[in-house]
């Protein structure tokens, strides 16, 4: 909730100026909504990518791609956002595109590390069991592996939402409509007014965002917890969930 | 019911067992013994297919299990492990329920097996919503006992169920398992490094050195002077004699002769073992034994 209480104040911090010579309210909330977008679109595919090689290379038949997925998804990192807009707009053109690339790649390695770690900390005993009563393999990592690596794998995804909300600033640069665009406004016309605006809707958003998704997992844990039969003990799950 | 036939085990260049034949029949609770490394596990662990032979063959009920689906043929097996291998994210009822969820059973009929389960491992059922965090280590193996136990296979491995409780924990789970096993008559599998226990559950005991087969036999026979000497000092503690005496019946050495009027009496059910105890504690070498008596000369020659 704490997250959700700063996005609130970030945004007054953003929108108050408005009504004073500033970016105006409407526009700045039209930007956000595209903003918002186009974070998802960048985000969402990393985070299935992320999960998906976090899983291949933790099964016995995909270890040997490990270093190669580490490798990938290091590098995919280490250019920097702007670099990867900026080598992307003469393939891609203007617009979304440069960005949603920029983000998928930025993306990826929060996720992948998180699933590979949460996945490698499920106890072995756990998954041996699952498999000497009769889960097949991927019985065994639907009912036992994600669940118990969930905590950890929800962290991960976090660090990517927040990551990839904050970057999506830089899809001004190569003509997305996002917060970036008051940003890239303001540096231009050495008005500082609206750069804060800018970077005050952002990190509102990131925050609100990160505030949804914890949430959302809380919901989703909330009503799993009803369907696979433990009411009893919430002090016990609570317990369970630490890492 | 079980048996292999010359199997061998390789783990990368390490042999794990090499060219085994053994055959444990139907009902029949056969411990495995042996020191650490000695492959009792991983014979144990080929039943259900979590490890595969790298040569001969193991038949399960008469068929060949390198033939059959791993998970369905595990279904069939219980499998109980030392450190429970409980899932900690869901609660006991659901740990229990979980071989008989996967065979697709309704939940009204897989509600009423866990209470079955919880009374038959004499757990209290207030515990079925508990999540395995919250139970002491030998409530865990119960759990873990009962979950093995749940969809009623004919066949149950337990690899060092007993291991990893304390001493007088571990004491009531033994009772609890020969209670078990008599009452249901399921084949069982034990493993461990206990030679007590060993000798105190199994109808036949089998040790194991180095990957092979070095005796297999019933209690009483490994601990005669005629075993194989490893099988012998494993299992003697020492006191093979004692032991050997311990695991006989007193009414084997039974005469009928009646005991002369002071001699004390022994009560029936008694083993040889009680017998020699009662002797040196009341100074006589002749014992009252049902309307017969037991002389100390036939008690000495059954502990060879």
């Amino acid at each position: 909730m704490m997250a959700l209480l700063l996005a609130a104040v970030l945004a007054l911090v953003a929108l108050l100026p408005g009504w004073f010579g500033g970016f105006p309210p409407g526009r700045l909330l039209g930007l956000a909504a595209g903003h918002a977008g186009l974070a998802l679109a960048g985000v969402v595919p990393a985070a299935l990518l992320g999960l998906a090689l976090g899983v291949l290379v933790t099964r016995p038949s995909g270890r040997a791609l490990r270093p190669a997925a580490d490798a990938f998804a290091a590098a995919a990192q280490a250019v920097p956002p702007v670099v990867a807009v900026a080598l992307a707009v003469p393939a891609m053109g203007f617009g979304w595109g440069p960005t949603i690339l920029a983000l998928l790649l930025y993306g990826i390695m929060p996720v992948l590390r998180a699933t590979v770690a949460a996945l490698e900390a499920v106890p072995p005993e756990a998954r041996l069991a699952a498999l000497a009563l009769g889960y097949t393999p991927a019985g065994a990592l639907r009912e036992v592996e994600l669940p118990l690596a969930w905590p950890l794998v929800l962290g991960g995804l976090r660090v990517a939402l927040v990551l990839a909300v904050a970057t999506a600033a830089v899809g001004a640069l190569a003509g997305a409509a996002t917060l970036g665009t008051p940003i890239v406004l303001g540096l231009q016309n050495q008005n500082q007014i609206l750069v804060l605006q800018g970077a005050a809707a952002t990190a509102s958003l990131a925050f609100a965002a990160e505030g949804l998704l914890l949430a959302l997992a809380g919901y989703a844990a909330a009503r799993g917890g009803r369907s696979s039969a433990s009411p009893a003990s919430s002090a016990g799950a609570a317990q369970s969930r630490k890492p | 019911m079980i048996r292999f036939e010359n199997v061998s085990v390789r783990f990368g260049t390490t042999e794990a067992l090499s060219g085994v034949n053994l055959q444990v029949a139907a009902g029949v609770l056969c411990a495995l013994v042996g020191p650490s490394g000695s492959g009792k596990s991983t014979l144990m662990k080929l039943v259900n297919r979590l490890v595969e032979p790298s040569a001969g063959r193991v038949l399960v009920r008469g068929a060949d299990v390198a033939g059959q689906d791993p998970a369905r043929l595990r279904r069939s097996i219980g499998y109980v492990m030392q450190s429970t291998g409980l899932f900690p994210h869901r609660s006991v009822a659901a740990n229990i329920g979980t071989v008989p969820r996967l065979l697709g059973w309704d939940s009204s009929r897989i509600a009423a097996r866990v209470a079955a389960l919880l009374e038959l491992v004499q757990l209290d059922p207030a515990l079925a919503q508990r999540l395995p965090g919250a139970l002491s280590g030998g409530q865990a193996q119960r759990v873990g006992l009962a979950r093995a136990l749940a969809a009623d296979p004919d066949i149950l491995l337990m690899d060092e169920p007993f291991g990893a409780v304390d001493p007088i924990t571990r004491r009531d789970l033994r009772a609890e398992l020969r209670r078990i096993h008599a009452e249901t008559g399921k084949t069982i599998l034990l493993v461990t490094h206990d030679p007590e226990e060993a000798l105190e559950l199994a109808s036949q005991v089998v040790v194991l050195r180095d990957g092979a087969v070095v005796a297999d036999g019933a209690p009483a026979a490994l601990v005669a002077e005629d075993a194989p000497d490893f099988a012998r000092t494993l299992l003697g503690g020492g006191q093979p004699g004692l032991r050997r005496l311990s695991l006989l019946p007193a009414e084997v050495a039974r005469d009928g002769r009646p005991a002369p009027a002071d001699a004390p009496r022994l009560a029936s059910g008694a083993t040889l073992a009680d017998a020699l105890s009662r002797m040196a504690e009341s100074g006589h070498g002749v014992l009252a034994l049902g309307d017969g008596s037991l002389r100390l000369e036939a008690v000495l020659a059954r502990g060879r």
